[in-house]
Parts: structure tokens; C-alpha cells; sequence
């Protein structure tokens, strides 16, 4: 074998074993969703408080964070203390609310998990068939998007958002919208 | 007794094919856009599940996105805005065969050429092997070789059998 073949050969078993030690590490949950950057689907479901209805029309002009959950996660357990503090920055701003999508769950498994863990205080849409769900491109639960004032989907966070979240991940994008727009 | 035998063989046999009958009964009664239905949830991915179909998963994802196919064939939607539809949601992924476009296509064609690659390699290598064959048939040359011989030989010859 002369050595040109040699070189060729090591570099593409090098090339090949590259491939797949980068492969290894990807995330075989985490798939990129082609939703980004396009605009939210609307959807008005019934609320889990009983009370109306609960739809991402009614907050056009804010951000909206849609949080996709339901009793039977367990990760959203582990969520949960941080949509705490979400909602009370939600609160404290004028520009950004919180609305749960509650899927694949029952109104009373809903209602204890909220007794047990707290309640956030903001309106949770009733997803029992998880028709919103299937139409937002969710794989599980929690998942979370960020649509901006105009309804377009900013960004998708896969697994539970974790303390800081806010700051680090969306405020960046509501700062920019705003300098964007001149205000 | 002979006729009593026949005929309780033949409830036997009758009470045996019974659940058959309720299962052809069932597909031949069903709707017949449950062949649509199936066909469509036969190539979207079961977005759980890594590696099965939304038709033979029991996921509750796959069996809610069943209900969703189930209603849009019902609401006489084409099979192509169908599976538009989530691909738009789920992107390439949801595909269990991955379309024939872009960089997908290395997928489809990249092993046959490799194929053809290797079999160019091996046909080369071949016929070098042949055209060196013939020269290594003759006896190595040389003071060396000759002492080796002679070497050999004499090992031979001092071996008692």
C-alpha cells in the first residue's frame, strides 16, 4: 500500500470516528423546532379554572411565555418553583404574562398538583387531547415558547426552564424588540 | 352417535373461529378513510418513541396524533396537506423515511456510490495482485534465498520420522 492510500485511510477513520464522538453527545430529545421565527398557531381553550375561555389572542401586544405542562411530569415538578418567581415577574412588569397549557391531564389531577406545588396564579388552558399541543410541535412536557407582542414564536425551551431563565434568555429579546422599535 | 359427533365438532369448530370473525367483521365494517388514516400514520414518526410509527406506537403522543390525522381525513383533507401539517410542527424528524431533498439525498445515495467506490478499489487492487502474481511464482533470486534453501533442506533431512 503505498502511503498516500495509508494517509487517506487513517483520515477517513479518523473523519468517520470525529462523526461520531460529536454525535454522542447530542441530545437525542433536543431537536430544533421549526416553529421559531414563525407565527404562533392561536388556539382558546376552555380554562382550568372553569372560568371562559383562555386564548394567546387575548394577550397580542405582550410577550407571552406558553408554558406546555400537565400533573403527570415529573419534571415539571421540578419546574415548578421557578414559574413561581416567572409569574411574579410577570407581575411586577407590564409587558409579559404566563399562560399554561395544561395537556393530557384532568381538570381534578390538575387542581392537586397545583394544591400541592402552588399555584403560580396565571390561566392554564384544558388540553385533555392534546390538540394544542400537537398543533405547537410539542414532544413532551415541560416545554416552553416565547411568542413576542406581534405573535411570532421568538424561541422554544425544551425540558424545564431553570432560575435566571428569564434574564439571561428572554430578556435579551425583549430588550432588542425595544430598541428595535425606538421606543 | 355418529351425526351428534359431527355436529358438536362443528360448533367446536365454529366457537374456535369466533374471535377471527369479529376482527375480519371489524376491518371490513370500518370507515373507509381508516385507510387513509393508516397509510398516513404509517410514515410519520412517533415523535417519542425514536424509531416506531404513529400507527404502531401506544404512546400517548402517537395515539393523540392519530385522533388529529383521524379528524383532518375526516374533514376531507388531502394526504399531502396531512403530512404538510406536521411537518410544519415537527420538521424533518417526523418523517420516518427521510425526504429525497437537500443533504438528505447523501442519505439515500451516499452508501450505493460508496459501494461502487469500493468496488472500483477491489477490482484495481485485483488486477494488481494478478500482475504481481506472476513474477512471485518464480523462485526468489539471490545468495540469501539459495542459503535458506539449503537451510531448509537440511532441517528436513534431520527430522526422523
Amino acid at each position: 500500500m503505498k502511503l498516500s492510500w495509508k494517509i487517506i485511510l487513517l483520515l477517513s477513520i479518523l473523519v468517520i470516528l470525529a462523526l461520531f464522538a460529536g454525535g454522542l453527545g447530542n441530545n437525542p430529545r433536543d431537536i430544533p423546532s421549526p416553529l421559531v421565527n414563525r407565527p404562533a398557531s392561536p388556539f382558546e381553550a376552555p380554562a382550568l379554572d372553569g372560568q371562559g375561555m383562555v386564548s394567546l389572542k387575548a394577550h397580542l401586544g405582550k410577550w407571552v411565555l406558553v408554558n406546555f405542562w400537565g400533573s403527570w411530569c415529573v419534571s415539571c415538578v421540578a419546574e415548578h418553583p421557578y414559574l413561581m418567581d416567572l409569574a411574579n415577574i410577570a407581575r411586577s412588569r407590564s409587558d409579559f404574562v404566563l399562560i399554561g397549557v395544561d395537556f393530557r391531564d384532568t381538570v381534578e389531577g390538575a387542581n392537586t398538583f397545583l394544591r400541592r406545588h402552588g399555584n403560580p396564579g396565571y390561566r392554564h388552558a384544558l388540553d385533555p387531547k392534546q390538540k394544542i399541543a400537537i398543533d405547537w410541535g410539542v414532544y413532551g412536557a415541560p416545554e416552553s415558547y416565547l411568542v413576542d407582542p406581534t405573535g411570532m414564536i421568538i424561541l422554544k425551551h425544551t425540558g424545564p426552564l431553570y432560575p435566571g431563565w428569564f434574564e439571561k434568555v428572554a430578556l435579551p429579546h425583549i430588550e432588542k424588540k425595544r430598541t428595535e422599535s425606538g421606543e | 352417535m355418529r351425526p351428534l359427533n359431527g355436529l358438536v365438532f362443528l360448533i367446536g369448530t365454529l366457537l374456535l373461529l369466533t374471535p377471527f370473525s369479529t376482527t375480519l367483521a371489524a376491518n371490513l365494517n370500518e370507515d373507509p378513510s381508516e385507510a387513509t388514516v393508516r397509510h398516513i400514520a404509517k410514515d410519520l414518526r412517533c415523535a417519542v418513541c425514536q424509531n416506531q410509527s404513529v400507527y404502531e406506537s401506544n404512546s400517548d403522543l402517537a395515539q393523540d396524533m392519530l385522533g388529529v390525522i383521524r379528524d383532518k381525513v375526516q374533514a376531507g383533507e388531502s394526504e399531502a396537506t396531512i403530512r404538510d401539517y406536521f411537518f410544519q410542527r415537527y420538521g424533518d424528524y417526523i418523517y420516518l423515511e427521510p425526504t429525497k431533498k437537500g443533504m438528505n439525498l447523501l442519505l439515500w445515495f451516499g452508501p450505493i456510490l460508496g459501494l461502487f467506490i469500493g468496488a472500483y478499489a477491489l477490482l484495481a487492487a485485483f488486477k494488481k495482485w494478478k500482475a504481481r502474481g506472476d513474477d512471485a511464482i518464480k523462485p526468489a533470486e539471490g545468495s540469501k534465498s539459495q542459503a535458506m534453501q539449503e537451510r531448509i533442506e537440511k532441517e528436513l533431512n534431520d527430522i526422523e520420522i
